[in-house]
């Protein structure tokens, strides 16, 4: 079986669609894995005519393929290119937009794995807590499952208006700063905050109402682990120390 | 700053106020402004009770002057009483609001002054928020029954929701348990608010609409012995006559001691299926009628739309491939979305039973009240009330107190097996 090792980014892959396509059972990943005996692998550099070549088919069958494919490929799923290639496969064989076709095993895979990227954004809208810094800045560390921190920027931007924020994305070393008119995506390493003084008086705030608001005569822990899973605690006051 | 004492006792006064949604708005922010309202709302966090927390739910006061019965605030109560000022409800909003702790403010009080300083001082605590510190995120207000309606409609104009509780299913148990409330003090306003709705939307008034998330009631049952079937009919005339977004139930819980109030809970699966019930009145387009007579209650064995559809089996099976989206929606186990799934695949393929399961379509229930390609997958005659009951009883894995029915081992055998 061919093997085509991508670098992960979306021109590597769009690359990798084009050597790929053709060899029939052939696989696009960029994660390390178990081989198989009988697998070859090829490295894959993106080269921007390829790549270019790829999307301008796929945006003239359906123009929104590549926003589909941007979404996957945004999942910190192994099988993300994997699917991708699938479903664009399916759109180029089919000559149409594929992703009402809900019983195609490859559309089904796809909107399984986009969902999940689309979930999760929407559930960090909820779960990320920011921080106030000593100079009046908001500052949220998050280590999310997928790489969305960009995609949370323009909500976050919209809403905080001229108030200057960090989403730092720990895991991916990667954060979004806005300044209070535009926001940008950066590298981040390490960060080091000084929380401003009311910081810790509202975090104990939220506490207190977060323990005063639970009716405790209707136990569900079960429920609340499903809607909150445990990974997402550790950047929560309410939650931190597993509470 | 509010100390954290004065916090918990309003918010602990506040919890048993169950609506917690943030949907239904789409306030946008304003230059130099602070938050926005997401049409489809968000839960900020979850606690151990299962419960979302999307607002930051506090009373003004709960220093009240009336005396309902199943109220732990009530003035003959000894519970401990707090007061805030408005602008201390306005910055501890802003202050969590910034750090995404919350996605707006729900604002409640108990009657400390006449309803009219009551509700006053609710609507200059709004009006501070919006208009000095340029808060645009979401604000569901509570209503104080017998207000002025000058005074409601001014906080209508800043809020994005309101609700006025209707508290209990009937005007006889209003009076006897919530003396000071009647009927007519919480449906007048409800329907004066909706008039100026209907008015905003009929002329397309664009900025300053009256509430762009509606209105909401909540009632307690169990409390009062009210049957579901009256219930689902006082529910589906808030919906329809009176154009209500959502109806809450709260289960009965004896916070307080009183001889007029049952000194049991009531249960957390009766509020479960009345719920349940809810939902088909709002999306499958279902009748109070159709669901449970006007004396009778919900049957605890099914869910609703099982009971209904195991009473009218010559509907049913339905084919998969050509049945409308309106009887899809009425077969056990299948769902909005799962109806859409069909709808939308059809079109492209005929579906067998495996493309279901691969569509990740639950077909426990399901697979007795559909064909696929002609085909019937499921249990005939009366084994389908059997195989749903067990399934019933797997899926809530018998933790529910709700649930013992029979009380003996052999009764139960005897209704799995179908002869009960």
């Amino acid at each position: 079986m061919k093997i085509f090792l991508t670098d992960g980014t979306a021109a590597g892959f769009y690359t990798a669609v084009f050597d790929a396509y053709g060899h029939e059972g052939s696989m696009i990943t960029s994660c390390d894995m178990q081989l198989g005996l009988d697998s070859e692998i090829t490295e894959v550099t993106a080269d921007e005519n390829k790549a270019k070549r790829v999307t301008d088919k796929l945006c003239k069958i359906d123009g929104y393929a590549t926003g589909d494919v941007d979404l996957a490929l945004r999942s910190g799923d192994c099988t993300k290119e994997q699917t991708a290639f699938e479903y664009i496969k399916l759109i180029v064989r089919s000559g149409r937009p594929v992703r009402r076709m809900l019983s195609q095993p490859a559309v089904i895979e796809m909107n399984g794995l986009t969902g999940r990227v689309a979930g999760e954004l929407h559930k960090m809208k909820g779960f990320l807590r920011f921080m106030e810094t000593a100079d009046g800045a908001l500052y949220a560390p998050c280590s999310p499952d997928n790489d969305i921190i960009d995609l949370l920027a323009p909500h976050f931007k919209a809403r905080l208006g001229a108030q200057p924020f960090v989403i730092h994305d720990v895991k991916r070393k990667k954060a979004v700063l806005c300044d209070g008119n535009e926001w940008f995506a950066a590298d981040a390493g390490e960060a080091e905050v000084y929380l401003s003084e009311y910081e810790l008086a509202f975090e104990n705030l939220w506490r207190k109402y977060y323990a005063s608001v639970n009716v405790d005569e209707r136990p569900h822990e079960k429920q609340m682990r499903g809607y909150m899973p445990v990974r997402y605690w550790k950047f929560m006051p309410e939650k931190k120390g597993g509470a | 700053m509010l100390d954290a004492h004065t916090l918990q006792i309003l918010t602990e006064s506040a919890k048993y106020d169950v609506s917690c949604s943030s949907s239904g708005s789409e306030r946008a922010n304003r230059k130099g402004g602070l938050g926005n309202a997401s049409a489809g709302g968000i839960c900020h966090s979850f606690t151990p009770d299962g419960r979302c927390i999307s607002l930051l739910k506090i009373l003004m006061s709960n220093e009240c002057l009336y005396d309902c019965e199943y109220c732990p605030n009530r003035r003959s109560s000894g519970t401990e009483r707090a007061r805030i000022t408005p602008d201390e409800v306005c910055r501890l909003t802003i202050n969590f609001y910034r750090r995404n702790y919350i996605e707006g403010l729900f604002l409640s009080s108990a009657v400390f002054d006449t309803p009219d300083r009551t509700m006053e001082l609710l609507t200059e605590t709004v009006v501070r928020l919006r208009k000095l510190y340029n808060f645009n995120g979401y604000v569901h207000l509570k209503g104080i029954p017998g207000a002025d309606a000058e005074i409601m409609m001014k906080a209508a104009r800043y809020a994005d929701r309101m609700s006025y509780n209707i508290e209990l299913p009937s005007e006889k148990s209003l009076k006897l348990l919530a003396p000071q409330k009647n009927r007519d003090a919480l449906l007048t306003p409800m329907k004066r608010l909706q008039t100026a709705m209907t008015y905003d939307r009929e002329n397309k008034v664009r900025t300053g609409r009256v509430l762009p998330a509606g209105q909401t009631t909540q009632m307690i049952v169990g409390a009062s012995p009210e049957s579901d079937g009256q219930i689902l009919r006082l529910t589906e005339y808030l919906y329809r006559r009176v154009g209500l977004k959502r109806v809450y139930y709260s289960s009965y819980i004896p916070v307080t001691a009183s001889p007029l109030l049952p000194a049991r809970p009531a249960g957390l699966l009766r509020e479960h299926r009345l719920y349940q019930a809810d939902w088909l009145l709002r999306f499958y387009g279902f009748d109070a009628d159709e669901l449970c007579g006007e004396g009778e209650y919900l049957s605890e064995e099914h869910d609703p739309k099982c009971a209904w559809a195991l009473k009218n089996m010559h509907l049913f099976p339905v084919e998969i491939n050509s049945a409308p989206l309106e009887t899809l929606l009425r077969v056990p186990g299948i769902g909005a979305r799962s109806a859409y799934r069909i709808t939308e695949a059809r079109r492209y393929a005929r579906l067998g039973f495996e493309d279901l399961a691969k569509m990740r379509i639950v077909l426990k229930r399901a697979k007795h009240f559909i064909t696929c390609k002609g085909k019937f997958y499921g249990a005939e005659g009366t084994a389908v009330r059997a195989a749903l009951m067990s399934d019933e009883r797997c899926r809530r894995g018998g933790q529910d107190e709700q649930l013992s029915l029979f009380s003996t081992a052999s009764d139960a055998v005897a209704a799995l097996t179908g002869q009960l």
